[in-house]
């Protein structure tokens, strides 16, 4: 582009030469000297460079030239002023790399279509029961549908789960999936090496046979060319690795990596515990459908509704009661769009991840609005210059355009700062949505694609557009006349409307974000808070399944009790027990009960306990006794019921003596405290406790729960060597955690919200601050005449710097006074998230106003002391 | 010679390319000698200062009226660059001719009604 102009400078430059010597050639032949021929030659011609430069103006610029122009002026002009430059670029970042960040969650959380064929063809299929929609399906149902080639290319079943992988001492976890025969034909996948998985790998009796995902193929082979045929240790069985899958597909089940996909009917003999899981009754599987090409999903739907009523008896089973077969003969097939895959993190973290990002767009406005500010104030000094430019001839337009350039390219380098610290914060954002998950294998890749570039580039340019329009505008009214004289103190008008107001609008949005996020904070902690009717404090749980190891029934039980007996003996341990379920463990086990063999409508939760349950988990027992050892198989089958279950369901006389029936009868000995089961902003549900001893043949996986002092990590090992030292050799299954762990988990979406909007608040808060320093610093600067008038007749320190601290309480009063109705109007937004007080809740309400007062103040202090440091005489003399 | 400035007349607005044109009409040319030939055949009455021409050659060539190219002259060793008319001139050429006749027209109906009305 430069080059081309500086040619065509070089040509017109030969051009004009070209005729001053010819027609100084005709002077010299009528009769003139040289140098006088040369004259002449000029005076004909007339003014050369007047020439030039009307002859460039005939080019004109293309505008390519012009942007270049622009921007290396722009450039220059940042250059200049670095202190301005870097605190805009600053806030810019900040508040575009929060939207960054954010954005790039709900894109690969939600908008991210899986790297298979024809994505957009995906049909999430979902069981509409009695009015109630659930995304699990039966296996023996995924085949039927699956089988059902006159609307189906194919339907797939798939489940994320974790595999111990390697012999006894290399044991590791490593994410993977159950899937069914049809999941890669379905979901159209082709593989790097080897094969896929098949409909003849998931048949009953086929030999066990692995995937492996490219990620894992790198990480754990090195890319190794003859992986293929490699025979892998999967829970102590060997299975091996038929084929590796594309780079960039981890599962359809989007933020859990399957390193390891196996075929489900590969579970009978991997985990023969859970063999019943390919059974009709349980629905675990969530299903993938590719409808028969040129089938719209409409279509499909219309198609399912009479098709599914006459295949829905692979819902059901024989020995399955008459009122339980009723439900999905009953049922329907509903569809959606599935080519974003399946998450469970989207129903915890959807809503959750919008509000976020509202939050950060406000903070993004509260950053725009600052930098508005500091061009306001720029241009006020720049505009002697501008006014230079209107009256040398520039356009308004191309002023405009070139301060707009400006603060575009100011957008712009804030928003390559803004991707670096969205790429850094997502690290730190994915592990806080999977600190809510029993294993913590959430994972997204977080590299800035186009997407998220496309992204940040609208919101730089949009940003740029923002806040540097008003502020171009308003520069370029000026007349030339005046402000080319040196008037800058007196003529400043026009930023003393706007930027008030802009900061009064900070300091309004803080507000809001300062009440969400006390709101937020405070439901945090009022959960943290709740008496949950047991103290998870000090609390181990060791979840141990032996069935592995070949024990069941009574030599399970038996070994359980070896096991729980020495953990009672360890140093430091007040008492120990054992359960089928813990508190918030996110397993749950419920269903009708009949209380003196009446069927009760409701239903209640059970839990097989043995004795010292409540003792390790201090719910107080209210009423009779405890079970004891006693309570064995032999023994009258007992039971011990909650508050709740009284009040439901024993209103009236006492419940001592009474028979509860899960399945069998038994009497009620007691009655605990309510204790939160598996929600905690859930009332505690009726509860059945049974000993956990009295149906030996019923125990399979158990939970330990250990109260212990001291120092929870050294107990956690002691756990562990009595285990080993009961199952010597043993593949068994165990992990350790707290409860106190378990409890928290619970809360990761509240734990995710009230962090992040603490952080951004706390930003908003800042930049509100700074918005507010640089106004009443600038006020300050012009009024130091004013004020040194003041002090000469006798106004003290204090009154001068009350003036400015008035100033700044009048700004904050008046963003208070626009904020809070607006808070209170968001904050309906987020009274679904509450817990404990309502959107409107007085205190939190009275704290963020505080808070923001606060911070006008300190804002205000640093001007206030300089402003009373005014030195009259100075000042007077200067003006 | 140039005549006494009184007796020059400043050039319409709008007709030096009228009149460039009109020069081109008969040849490739350059810019000197299109000076040279407005100077020569309105016998010095128009006074066009030589270097006003350039804008307006290149005002021309940039839409496309008439093209460009540095050539050898024939009687010396040397390059100048050449202008000469497009197509898309010639046509011009035409338009601006017919609107020049018009405007003269008109003044002429306006300064000497009596000539006209009889």
């Amino acid at each position: 582009m430069r080059w081309r102009r500086r040619k065509r400078e070089e040509d017109l430059d030969r051009e004009l030469r070209a005729h001053l010597d010819l027609e100084t050639e005709d002077q010299r032949d009528s009769g003139l000297p040289f140098v006088e021929a040369r004259y002449a030659a000029q005076r004909a011609f007339g003014n050369a460079t007047l020439i030039g430069e009307d002859t460039r103006a005939v080019w004109g610029w293309t505008s390519l030239e012009r942007l270049g122009q622009d921007l290396r002026y722009a450039l220059r002009i940042m250059r200049k002023s670095p202190a301005f430059t870097a605190t805009a670029v600053l806030s810019l970042a900040l508040g575009i790399g929060a939207n960054t960040a954010i954005f790039t969650l709900i894109d690969r959380l939600l908008l991210n279509m899986l790297p298979v064929r024809n994505p957009h063809e995906l049909t999430q299929l979902m069981r509409v029961e009695a009015g109630r929609a659930d995304n699990s399906f039966s296996y023996p149902v995924v085949h039927a549908l699956d089988s059902r080639r006159d609307v189906f290319s194919g339907v797939c079943g798939f489940t994320w789960a974790t595999f111990n992988v390697g012999s006894t001492d290399t044991v590791a976890r490593v994410g993977g999936a159950w899937v069914t025969g049809a999941y890669y034909e379905t979901l159209g996948v082709t593989p790097v090496l080897g094969r896929l998985l098949a409909r003849d790998d998931d048949r009953r009796g086929a030999a066990p046979a692995a995937v492996i995902s490219y990620g894992y193929w790198e990480r754990r082979y090195g890319r190794d060319p003859q992986v293929v045929g490699t025979i892998i240790r999967i829970e102590g069985q060997p299975v091996p690795i038929v084929g590796v899958s594309p780079a960039g597909f981890s599962g359809a089940n989007v933020g859990f990596v399957a390193d390891i996909t196996l075929p489900v009917a590969a579970l009978t003999r991997i985990m023969p515990e859970r063999a019943a899981l390919l059974e009709t009754e349980p629905q675990w599987l969530r299903a993938l459908a590719r409808p028969r090409p040129g089938l719209s999903r409409t279509q499909l739907k219309a198609r399912l509704d009479v098709l599914w009523p006459q295949m829905a008896s692979a819902a059901v089973t024989v020995n399955m009661e008459p009122d339980r077969r009723r439900v999905p003969l009953s049922s329907s097939i509903d569809v959606s769009p599935g080519g974003t895959g399946w998450s469970p993190l989207r129903g915890q973290f959807r809503q959750p991840l919008l509000l976020l990002m509202s939050v950060a767009g406000l903070v993004l406005l509260i950053a725009c609005a600052n930098v508005a500010n500091l061009l306001l104030a720029r241009a006020t000094a720049r505009r002697r210059e501008i006014a230079l430019r209107f009256a040398i001839g520039s356009g308004r337009g191309r002023i405009i355009r070139q301060l707009l350039t400006e603060s575009v390219l100011l957008s712009s380098i804030a928003a390559a700062f803004g991707v670096a610290i969205a790429w850094l914060a997502g690290r730190f954002l994915v592990n806080l949505l999977s600190s809510g998950r029993r294993e913590a294998m959430v994972d997204f890749d977080l590299a800035p694609d186009w997407h998220i570039l496309a992204f940040t580039s609208a919101v730089a340019l949009g940003t740029g557009i923002l806040f540097g329009l008003v502020p171009a505008l308003r520069a370029t009214v000026a007349a030339p006349g005046p402000a080319l004289k040196d008037d800058t103190r007196t003529s400043a008008g026009s930023r003393t409307k706007l930027a008030p107001a802009l900061v009064v609008l900070q300091l309004a949005l803080s507000l809001v974000l300062l009440v969400g996020t006390g709101l937020l904070v405070r439901t945090l902690r009022n959960l943290q808070q709740l008496d949950a009717g047991f103290r998870h404090e000090g609390v181990l749980l060791m979840n141990v399944d032996a069935r592995r190891a070949g024990f069941e029934g009574p030599r399970l039980a038996v070994l359980y009790r070896e096991l729980l007996d020495r953990l009672q003996h360890l140093p430091g341990v007040q008492s120990a027990s054992l359960s089928t379920n813990t508190p918030l463990s996110g397993a749950k086990h419920g269903g009708r009960v009949s209380v003196d063999k009446q069927p009760q409508p409701g239903t209640a939760q059970f839990n097989a306990v043995t004795p010292g349950y409540f003792r390790t988990l201090r719910t107080p027992l209210l009423l009779g006794r405890d079970f004891t050892l006693q309570d064995g198989p032999g023994a009258p089958p007992v039971a011990i019921v909650n508050e709740q279950l009284v009040r439901q369901y024993l209103p009236h006389g006492n419940p001592l003596g009474r028979h509860v029936a899960v399945d069998s009868e038994m009497e009620i000995v007691g009655i605990v405290k309510d204790a939160i089961a598996d929600d905690l902003r859930e009332p505690p549900p009726p509860a059945v406790y049974r000993p956990y001893f009295q149906r030996p043949h019923e125990i399979g996986n158990a939970t330990f729960e250990v109260y212990a002092m001291g120092a929870l990590a050294q107990v956690a090992g002691a756990l562990k060597d009595e285990l080993r030292a009961v199952l010597p050799q043993a593949p068994v299954q165990y992990q350790v955690k707290t409860l106190t762990e378990q409890v928290e988990r619970s809360l990761a979406q509240e734990r995710m919200l009230a962090t992040l909007a603490t952080g951004f608040g706390l930003l908003a808060l800042l930049l509100a601050a700074v918005g507010l320093y640089g106004l009443l610093a600038y006020t300050v600067g012009r009024r130091t005449g004013e004020i040194g008038i003041r002090m000469a007749l006798g106004a003290r320190q204090r009154d001068v710097q009350w003036l400015v601290l008035a100033g700044a309480l009048r700004l904050a009063a008046m963003g208070i006074a626009v904020g809070l109705p607006a808070a209170w109007a968001a904050s309906r937004l987020v009274s679904s998230m509450l817990f404990g007080l309502t959107p409107t809740d007085a205190l939190t309400t009275l704290a963020a106003t505080t808070v923001l007062a606060m911070t006008a103040l300190l804002a205000g202090y640093l001007p206030a002391r300089r402003a009373s440091r005014v030195e009259p005489m100075a000042a007077l003399k200067y003006e | 010679m140039a005549k006494e400035s009184s007796d020059r007349i400043e050039l319409l607005q709008g007709t030096l390319d009228m009149l460039i044109l009109r020069t081109l009409l008969s040849g490739p040319a350059h810019g000197h000698q299109i000076a040279k030939h407005i100077q020569r055949t309105t016998e010095d009455v128009l006074q066009v200062e030589h270097g006003s021409l350039y804008p307006a050659l290149h005002r021309l060539e940039r839409r496309h009226w008439v093209s460009s190219k540095w050539e050898k002259a024939k009687d010396r060793n040397r390059e100048f660059k050449y202008y000469r008319l497009t197509p898309e001139g010639k046509r011009r050429l035409v338009v601006e001719e017919s609107k020049w006749k018009q405007l003269a027209n008109a003044i002429a109906r306006v300064m000497w009604p009596a000539k006209e009305s009889r």
